[in-house]
């Protein structure tokens, strides 16, 4: 579950980046994208609003992109906070719950019946996902749909990684539960 | 038996086994014959987790957000280099742009401001609009004057649409959303200068662009109070759009020709994305 870039070509990416090389942040943009976007979409559960705020975790990076110092955490750790942080805001600001998935969401394909299976998946997936606590649903998130690895978790939310490998534990647990009875 | 955090050690050490290099669940529990029971079922739960990868981006999402990323990198690249180069550069740009306009006649542009994309002195419209964007100096400055630009570019949306010319109304869409993109980036900018925001009345809808201060001016506190205002301000036009633009646009899709409801609706999409983008930036 790591990164979408070699360790050492996102430093130089993000060297770059930081040096006003649109290139570079291209470049990090596209590694990025589908993975912050899948994060965004368990969190939430709705497809139009996972893509505005999407665009708004890369237009944030761009503004920002200069107060991020490396510091050997993978500058997804930190893409990753800005959407956590987003969430939270929409969260905090909307009060919404999360909302059915889309029919759009799955990943395309030529094969109707395997992009059916696939939609009926992620629909029982979001709706086991609502039953799990909020720190839950961020690990899962994190780690199935963002792809993290545990470090890069910890750094996201703020927690050693004993501590998100106990979380991991106990999300999966509750997710078993969750899928059994949806 | 061992204990709970050992538990969660070796569930996270099976997880990377399965998820990231592909070993069957199978091999895994050999690998821990004690805690085999309670591993499987946790790792087949993983299994069906890991399907939150097949989730894809629309591909028309990905493309649209990919030109508005790629338009904001050029924007916020624009806006950096001008400190660079210093005032001067900029400066003779514009002067060279008046006196082609002085050239061409005051009355010209006073003329072209009216003018619509089907008209000959379109074109100078779009350049006076250039221009104004290169005077106004302040980052607030310009997200007032990009508002004021995307009611423009929808008003001649309107126009098109209603003329039945889909090329024009995808044309001034692009626009549109350029300005739009620009929009959300100066919000962003705004934003981040941290000054809480106030209440304050809307601004006249046709107020005169805002004249440049003097280059290098240090900001008092008094200037702080003005962009807190402004912001205020800006919030509320950015607001005011935001729920009549689409509206507006949607009303001319009742009665357009078939032939520009396709551009038409793109033009609404693109115009409930980007204020949308704006006002988040500005929460």
């Amino acid at each position: 579950m790591a990164g979408g870039c070699q360790v050492q070509d996102e430093e130089s990416l993000v060297r770059r980046a930081k040096q006003h090389d649109q290139e570079a942040f291209a470049q990090l943009y596209e590694a990025h994208f589908d993975k912050i976007y899948r994060y965004v979409t368990i969190r939430i559960g709705n497809e139009m609003e996972a893509e505005d705020m999407t665009q708004q975790v890369f237009l944030k990076a761009l503004q920002s992109i200069s107060s991020f110092k490396w510091r050997g955490i993978p500058f997804s750790a930190w893409l990753f906070r800005l959407a956590h942080n987003q969430v939270v805001d929409y969260f905090r600001g909307k009060k919404r719950a999360a909302m059915p998935l889309d029919e759009s969401l799955a990943s395309s394909d030529d094969n109707p019946q395997l992009m059916a299976e696939q939609k009926l998946d992620i629909e029982q997936l979001l709706l086991a996902t609502k039953r799990l606590t909020e720190a839950q649903r961020e690990v899962i998130s994190l780690r199935f749909a963002g792809e993290l690895s545990i470090a890069q978790v910890a750094e996201v939310m703020g927690k050693s990684q004993g501590a998100v490998k106990a979380l991991q534990h106990s999300a999966i647990v509750a997710l078993r539960k969750a899928l059994s009875v949806t | 038996m061992k204990t709970s955090k050992e538990f969660d050690n070796v569930l996270d050490e099976c997880l990377e086994r399965v998820l990231v290099k592909g070993e069957t669940i199978e091999q895994c529990l050999q690998s821990y014959p004690e805690q085999a029971a309670e591993l499987e079922p946790l790792l087949q739960t993983a299994l069906v987790a890991k399907k939150a990868s097949a989730i894809q981006p629309r591909a028309e999402f990905k493309a649209r957000a990919r030109y508005q990323f790629h338009s904001a990198l050029q924007e916020a690249a624009s806006r950096r280099s001008r400190p660079l180069f210093g005032w001067f550069p900029q400066w003779a740009t514009v002067v060279t742009i008046v006196l082609v306009l002085m050239l061409v006649g005051g009355g010209t542009v006073v003329a072209a401001d009216n003018s619509m994309p089907d008209e000959l002195l379109y074109p100078v419209k779009l350049e006076t609009e250039r221009v104004w964007l290169i005077l106004t100096p302040s980052d607030i400055g310009k997200a007032q004057l990009c508002a004021r630009l995307a009611d423009r570019r929808v008003a001649e949306i309107i126009y098109m649409a209603n003329k039945g010319d889909a090329q024009q109304v995808e044309l001034i869409a692009q626009r549109l959303d350029k300005r739009l993109v620009m929009l959300a980036v100066l919000a962003s900018a705004v934003q981040a200068e941290g000054v809480p925001e106030m209440l304050a009345p809307a601004p006249a809808e046709e107020a005169p662009p805002p004249a440049p201060p003097a280059p290098g001016k240090a900001r008092g506190s008094r200037d702080v109070y003005a962009l807190t205002d402004n912001r205020a301000k800006l919030r509320m036009t950015v607001a005011h759009y935001a729920a009549n633009h689409p509206q507006a646009l949607r009303t001319v899709l009742e009665k357009a020709p078939e032939s520009a409801k396709p551009a038409l609706r793109r033009a609404i999409a693109v115009s409930e994305a980007g204020y949308k983008r704006a006002l988040e930036a500005l929460d």
